[in-house]
Order: structure tokens, then sequence, then C-alpha cells
């Protein structure tokens, strides 16, 4: 299973529509940088206009961390998409060119097969996200410098410099395990409809959704509905950081990504390859 | 002979209520505090205000005689406006006159009570009621009231004798920012009006000095 991981990952890393992907992204995360800044004048201005009045304020605000913040905001939202028709293309492709019925004819086990693709798929989308984040934060300080973080989270928070690191560094973690849920969830859609489009407007209707659903109130239930564990990164923006909640809602994603390979896993095997 | 008397009448009330507009004690302060020509301090501040969040904040704290009080820190810092002229600049920038209001004890000592009204339209506040420990030359309480940005309560601790104070509490008002949640969330628009919604809120501040450099006449 280690060669097919490895001759996968090979594959992935000589098409182009990788690079593509990675460029995308790139794109998006500077549009991002550039929105953010203008974005965080207009939010430290609105804070200040109110604060101004009754508070001298001395230090710059509008600094790397409160870019990589509202780099977090956005990203959450737009990163998933492309990852899901990124990954999701890994299995559709297969399918696609035939190459799936070429692979079964080889004594390779299907298990072994569709297992490959979810490893591939995690690795894949931890790459990008390291290749985001260490590009944001390269750019966002290199631009921005360092200074001490404004949140408005159940009230005006100041975090010092390093403290707002750390909390950037646990919401970035948060939003990995997100990521991978959906990076997850794209790859059991790609088995369920097999066929590119279909599977990509699949991934856009989940994700749209999600976004959705994170709105409506469905009470006690809620706790356990997968649309209302995508912003658990933002507790950590909290002044007093809810550990509880952001425990329970990290085990139940785990426990939705376990669920979704298993019965993605379980439905390819049950299946018919063609 | 009539106008004679009246102009008798104006001069002795004039000079009776020009003898009386400062009080001896609250002068003598004032010397003490004119004494002090420059003076820098390590500053710690707690701020508790109910949608402000904010750790301990360090910072030095510059004051020079006659120039507003200037700050530095390697951080961002928050520090309030009002309460924190324990120079009594703005007292003592215009004229005004005292009115004894008798004495009070406060933790264990006489304070002699006097209300401050300026004689000047420039002054920012309104009138003010100081409470003053006529041993140690300090004042003890402030209750402020100012023309256009509300009313706070100073409490003034000091070490001995000095005439900078050690502690401040400042009791203030202060309007409530209203931001929609998740401000700074992906899909929030931000409402200038809503922000301006004019709810008063308490706050308190406590800011600790540690004077290192005082230098008097």
């Amino acid at each position: 299973m280690i060669a097919l991981i490895q001759a996968e990952l090979y594959l992935i890393f000589r098409q182009k529509r990788t690079y593509y992907g990675l460029a995308a992204i790139f794109i998006i995360e500077l549009f991002i940088i550039a929105g953010s800044w203008y974005q965080g004048n207009e939010v430290i201005s609105v804070l200040l206009e109110n604060l101004t009045r009754s508070f001298y304020l001395e230090g710059n605000l509008l600094n790397g961390h409160l870019v990589l913040y509202l780099v977090l905001n956005s990203l959450w939202f737009n990163l998933p998409l492309i990852i899901m028709i990124i990954v999701s293309g890994f299995l559709t492709n297969d399918y696609k060119d035939r190459t799936i019925q070429t692979i079964m004819l080889q004594s390779i086990k299907k298990i072994d097969y569709i297992l490959t693709k979810y490893v591939v798929a995690i690795v894949f989308t931890l790459l990008v996200l390291v290749f985001l984040m260490a590009t944001a934060s390269l750019m966002a300080y290199t631009i921005f410098g360092n200074g001490d973080l404004i949140t408005y989270l159940n009230g005006l928070n100041f975090f010092e410099s390093n403290q707002a690191l750390s909390r950037i560094g646990l919401a970035f973690l948060s939003g990995t395990i997100l990521m991978l849920f959906y990076s997850i969830t794209s790859v059991t859609l790609a088995i369920i409809f097999k066929e590119i489009t279909i599977t990509w407007i699949a991934c856009i209707l989940f994700l749209i959704l999600s976004n959705l659903l994170l709105k409506i109130d469905f009470g006690i239930m809620g706790d356990w509905f997968f649309p209302k564990l995508i912003d658990t990164w933002q507790y950590f923006f909290y002044y007093n950081i809810p550990w509880s909640k952001i425990y329970f809602n990290h085990i139940v994603l785990m426990a939705y990504i376990i669920l979704f390979t298993t019965g993605g896993i379980l439905l390819f095997i049950k299946r018919d390859i063609g | 002979m009539k106008s004679l008397m009246l102009i008798l009448i104006v001069s002795l009330i004039s000079f009776h209520v020009s003898s009386q507009e400062i009080d001896s004690d609250l002068l003598t302060i004032k010397e003490r505090m004119d004494n002090v020509i420059e003076a820098r301090a390590a500053a710690k501040l707690e701020l508790d205000v109910d949608f402000i969040n904010m750790p301990v904040k360090n910072f030095d704290l510059y004051f020079q005689k006659s120039k507003p009080i200037s700050y530095s820190s390697d951080h961002f810092i928050i520090i309030p406006k009002r309460g924190l002229d324990f120079t009594w600049n703005e007292l003592f920038k215009h004229q005004f006159m005292t009115i004894y209001r008798g004495t009070e004890i406060h933790e264990g000592s006489t304070l002699k009570v006097l209300n401050v009204i300026p004689l000047d339209k420039k002054a920012d506040y309104a009138i003010m009621t100081l409470k003053l420990d006529t041993i140690k030359n300090q004042i003890r309480i402030a209750d402020i009231t100012t023309k256009n940005e509300g009313s706070y309560l100073l409490f003034l601790n000091y070490e001995n004798d000095n005439i900078l104070p050690s502690k401040l509490t400042v009791q203030f008002e202060l309007e409530r920012i209203r931001i929609p949640l998740n401000f700074m969330g992906k899909d929030t628009e931000i409402d200038k009006e809503k922000l301006k919604n004019k709810e008063i809120k308490k706050g308190i501040i406590f800011l600790y000095l540690t004077w290192q450099e005082v230098l008097t006449n």
C-alpha cells in the first residue's frame, strides 16, 4: 500500500492541474491579504472611532496578526472549495480515464486502492495547508510586522503578540481538521457520484449548505450537526478560550471524518467498478 | 449718596468672594505640584470594562511640568483620557474658585471637602469635588463632572507624603461599543449606525505607578 501511496503522490505532483490548483490558492491568498489590509483598516477605523473618544491608543493594530486572523476568516470559506475540487479529481479522473479498471486488473485490492485515495487526500490537504500558512505568514509578518491582535467576539479582545501567535497557530490546527473533513468528504462524494462535474456540483452544494445551516438554530442537536462545527477555530479568539467546547467539537468532527471515510470505503467495495 | 452706598456694598461683596476664591490647602498642594519639574514612572494598568478584555498593560510614563503626560510601550496600550490627570494640569490651568463643604473620614484620615467651580469658560470640567488630606497635603478623592464627557470618580493613594500618587482608581462612564458578533467574519457587514448607539457603561481603571525619577525644584 505504501508503494501505491508513493505512486499516487508522484502522479499528483506530476500533474499540471495540481499546480494550477496551488496557483489558484496562492492567487486567492494574495487577494485575501490585499482585502484583509483594506478590511483591517476599516475594522480599526470603526473600532477606534468609538474608542478614541475615551482612550489614548498607542501602538500598531494593523499588523501581521490581524491580517492572518482575517486571512483565516476568508480562507476557511474559500479554501475548502478548491481542495474539494482538486481532491475529488483524484478519483473522478480515474473513472473518467478508465485507469481504475486497469488498476483493478492488476493484483491490487479494492480496499487498498480506495484507502490510498483517502491517505493521499489527507497528505495533499496537509501539504496545501503548510504551503498556504507558510506563504501567508511570510507575507503578513514581512509586510505588516508584529503587534497586538484585536478581535471582537463576546467583547473587544486584546491579545499581546506572543498570545496572538499561539492562538493563530491553534486556530490554524483547528482549521486543518476542518479542511481534512472537507477533503475526506470530497473523496466520499467522488465515490458516490463518480462523474467529475456532478461531484463538483455535489461538493459546492455541500459547502453552501454547510455555511447556510451554520446560521440556523437546531437546539441541542446543533452541537452534533457538522455545519455547527465549521467555525470552531473562532473559539481560539475569545478572551477566555472555551476548551471543553473546542474538545467536543473536534472529537465530533473527527467522528464525522471516520464515519464518512468508512461509509465511502464500504460503498466503494460494495460497488462494481465501471 | 445712594450710588456711593451701592458701590461700597458691591466692593465689600467682591472683596469677600475674592478672599474665599481658592482654598489655602489646595494652594499648598498646587505649590508642591509646581515644584515637580520632571518625573518618570513604570506604570501598570488594569482595565475593568465589561466589553473590553485586555491583559494587564505595562508601560513607561513621563511627566514634564506644564505638558501633557506621555506614555511609551513596546506593546499596544489603551489608556483612558479621563481621570489620569493626577498632576492636576487641567484644574490649575484655568481660574477657579473653591467652596468649603466640611470634612469627612476616609480610610481613617480626615479629609477636607471642597467644591471647585471654574471661572474660565475654557475649562473642560463643570464642577469638581475634591477631598484633601490637609496633613500630608495630598488630593485623595476627586469627583469630576466634565462639560462634554460625563463624570468620573478618582481615588488616589500615595506612598507616605509623596505628591505623586502610587495608585489611581478611576471610575468612569463609557459609551458601549456596538459591533455585530463575528464582526470580522466572512460575511458580516459593518453597521456604523449601530456602532453609534449611546448606551452608557461604567468602567474602572487601576493604575499602579512606581516612580523612578522625580526631579523637583
